[in-house]
């Protein structure tokens, strides 16, 4: 180097530090946790979409025979896999089971993680901090739900005296759509503001499926579909998401009759909140350093997750806290993001954290939400990743954060970084 | 506000006579320092303005300058060629002397101001080297191992001498004591971040804040009036104190608000809070430390406060100096933009 280039970088250096919070995190390091595959299968509507038959021990080996064929990982690398799934019975034999009908090898452990809608992301953080703890090298996160087969009965009938009249605790009788009531009532989100919220989302996801951006995210699966009036069962091959109505605007969604009528303001609708759908994603880990020595292609960087608590009544503006805590953790800006991905469980916390995080409206959910989507519940934060990391890939772009509200009271966030 | 071009090179350093109430010189270089010559202008406050009745070229750029605490008519030249000249303004064009010890850029140098008989440089090569001006070789190196940007004496002791360097740390070296295999070190003070201590192990103090990563300090200076305090900058934007008597417990006062690097700072010679800082960002500020000192209770750093922002140039500030003379508040600055500006900084306090 020349005197003159060594002088011009010294002055380069000073003026773009490598202390800032993103320029840190665009850093590569041996000990980077990397991602080296990331895809989901269709998200299709409960009981009516292409997957209404598939159990979720299907649905898992089906993705999972896929992630292990496609990654090109030798299986007998794959030291554990992290479930997160919410609702289904049985899940701790389901996991493992899966898993070894998939083809890994009796070498290949699993476990189960359930954090609500936030266990796809806590089954990534989980697999992460076991490979940064040094416990395994390789490991697949994956997040999976059969809203199908296995129903969301709310909060058990049976809580102790002791939590229902506890005043923070007892909130979570409440169901999931009154929360949404009262966010929408505690912080004067309209129903016209919630119509267009979820029309942005569904003109999104149009626009994304049209334009064949979502291709890259998907992978198509066979299953076994029952024909509803034959009763004859087909092999099916399910390509695409069923949920995105295609022409939806702010308007039409305007004379859909409110969902909760009992609850004021009574400005959630089906149309303006998530859909009961069923889907899976996953998540291939290692640290950097092995996936090279693997040859393994780095897709995108785990740089983080963190959660928060607040009041189960509001439990949907959980982004809003969770949000701003990892930007703090990671020392990143609000405007460092490219993409938000803020799960849409309802119009009306996602209006909120929008306004109240001051984002820009066209880093968020660019290709629609849970709203146009769907919201398989342990499936979401893992889908979300998938999203982020693929729309980053398209836009050139470089860093997401994925977020969601959980019940009970909580909010996830994560950061990704896209290594396209 | 008085000004002076110095046409065709970008300002470096700037520095007041400690004789002569008009005096000033500056240290400047073609095309931004990168590449071409240097100059050193000797400039004289009057009546009319600013004129300039000397100036001394130089093969390459120069970074930064000290007037002799001997000899009113003497300063020093810290060269990007590795050299240190010594220019008498009553001889013209060439230097009286000339050392070429450093392998790499020189970008500073100070002479000390107790004994007043020696003076030290710092240096990309990672050393800093002691020198007589009556004797042809350096008296001393200093091993710092890293680009070191900015060195000084303490201006409370002759044998004092610290430095900071890209590897964000603050070395305090003590030429009394022995050389051993620590080379006079005697502090090596982490800018970052605090290490822990009792006083702040197991306290909440910034419990998620990320610990600030190291980053290249540029410039530091002592206070003038508490003489275990001193104050250091750089790329990560923020100014900080330290106290050499704790020297474990981290910053003592954090003064944030420049945008970008923060290129030099120094010390009110008048009063004892008083700190001026140029920056990258085109501004030079005014700050109160409240003349915070280290204290055991302390867990987290005090802030210090923005006086004020002085925002005549139009390119990055390298150079800002006191007047130590007259009415007290008198400064000068130096930038990229080609201008030497003379102000009075108690106009610029909000």
């Amino acid at each position: 180097m020349s005197a003159a280039q060594g002088r011009l970088s010294s002055v380069m250096g000073h003026l773009s530090p490598a202390t800032s919070g993103k320029s840190q995190l665009l850093q590569k390091s041996p000990d980077d946790i990397v991602i080296t595959f990331a895809a989901r299968t269709p998200l299709t509507k409960a009981k009516k979409g292409g997957l209404k038959d598939t159990r979720i021990d299907e649905l898992l080996i089906s993705l999972l025979t896929e992630v292990r064929e496609r990654s090109k990982i030798d299986p007998n690398l794959v030291e554990d896999v992290c479930l997160g799934n919410v609702l289904a019975p049985a899940q701790g034999y389901v996991a493992r089971c899966s898993v070894l009908a998939a083809g890994f090898p009796i070498g290949t452990a699993a476990s189960v993680t359930n954090r609500f809608c936030s266990s796809g992301l806590l089954a990534v953080q989980n697999i992460a901090n076991q490979i940064v703890a040094g416990s395994i090298d390789v490991g697949i996160a994956i997040g999976a739900e059969s809203m199908s087969t296995c129903p969301d009965d709310g909060a058990p009938s049976w809580m102790s005296e002791k939590i229902i009249k506890h005043p923070i605790a007892g909130q979570n009788t409440q169901s999931m759509g009154q929360t949404s009531e009262n966010v929408a009532g505690d912080f004067g989100v309209t129903r016209e503001m919630m119509d267009k919220f979820a029309a942005r989302s569904y003109q999104r996801a149009e626009k994304a499926q049209k334009e064949g951006w979502v291709a890259d995210e998907i992978i198509p699966i066979k299953v076994k579909v029952t024909d509803p009036k034959t009763g004859v069962v087909e092999e099916k091959i399910i390509k695409g998401d069923d949920g995105v109505r295609a022409g939806t605007t702010a308007e039409s969604l305007s004379k859909i009759r409110a969902a909760f009528p009992q609850w004021a303001p009574s400005a959630t609708t089906g149309g303006n909140a998530s859909q009961l759908t069923d889907g899976a994603a996953a998540l291939l880990l290692m640290k950097r350093s092995r996936a090279l020595e693997l040859g393994q292609p780095i897709v995108g960087k785990f740089c983080g997750a963190t959660v928060v608590g607040l009041e189960p009544r509001i439990m949907g503006i959980g982004p809003s806290y969770a949000i701003p805590k990892i930007l703090g953790k990671l020392g990143l800006r609000i405007e460092d993001v490219d993409v938000f991905e803020i799960n849409e469980a309802f119009a009306s916390m996602g209006v909120y954290c929008v306004d109240k995080l001051g984002l820009n409206p066209d880093k968020v959910n660019p290709r629609g939400g849970a709203i146009a989507l769907g919201h398989p519940l342990g499936c979401t934060g893992a889908r979300q990743v998938v999203t982020a990391l693929s729309e980053l890939r398209r836009t050139d772009k470089r860093i997401a954060i994925t977020s969601m509200c959980v019940g009970t009271g909580m909010g996830m966030a994560g950061v990704f970084v896209s290594e396209h | 506000m008085l000004q002076f071009q110095t046409t065709g090179f970008n300002g470096y350093a700037v520095k007041y006579s400690p004789y002569i109430d008009s005096r000033i010189a500056v240290g400047a270089a073609q095309n931004f320092g990168l590449v071409g010559n240097g100059r050193v202008y000797v400039l004289e406050l009057t009546s009319q303005g600013i004129l300039c009745p000397k100036f001394y070229d130089t093969q390459d750029a120069v970074y930064d300058i000290a007037w002799s605490e001997a000899n009113e008519n003497q300063l020093l030249a810290a060269c990007g060629d590795g050299t240190v000249k010594l220019f008498d303004v009553n001889v013209a064009h060439q230097p009286i002397a000339q050392w070429s010890e450093h392998s790499r850029e020189v970008y500073s140098v100070f002479w000390n101001q107790v004994t007043k008989d020696n003076f030290v440089t710092s240096s990309w090569d990672g050393t800093l080297k002691l020198y007589n001006p009556e004797r042809a070789q350096s008296l001393l190196t200093l091993p710092t191992h890293s680009c070191t940007y900015s060195t000084e004496f303490s201006p409370h002791s002759p044998s004092i001498i610290s430095a900071v360097t890209s590897d964000s740390h603050i070395r305090i070296f003590d030429i009394r004591i022995p050389a051993s295999a620590a080379n006079h070190l005697v502090h090596l003070i982490p800018i970052h971040g605090p290490a822990p201590t009792l006083a702040n192990i197991n306290t909440r103090a910034n419990p998620l804040g990320p610990r600030p990563p190291p980053s290249e300090c540029l410039t530091h200076d002592w206070n003038k009036y508490r003489g275990t305090i001193l104050a250091t900058a750089g790329v990560d934007q923020i100014i900080r104190t330290f106290d050499l008597r704790a020297p474990r417990a981290g910053a003592v006062t954090l003064m944030s608000g420049h945008r970008y690097a923060v290129r030099r700072i120094s010390w009110s010679p008048h009063n004892s809070d008083l700190l001026l800082s140029g920056s990258y960002d085109m501004s030079v500020k005014l700050w109160s430390d409240g003349n915070a000192m280290s204290d055991a209770s302390m867990v987290t750093p005090n802030l210090g406060r923005e006086l004020g922002e002085m925002g005549a140039h139009t390119e990055f500030v390298t150079g800002v100096d006191w007047c130590l003379f007259g009415s007290q508040g008198w400064v000068a600055s130096t930038a990229w933009d080609q201008r030497l500006l003379v102000w009075d900084a108690r106009t610029i306090i909000t």
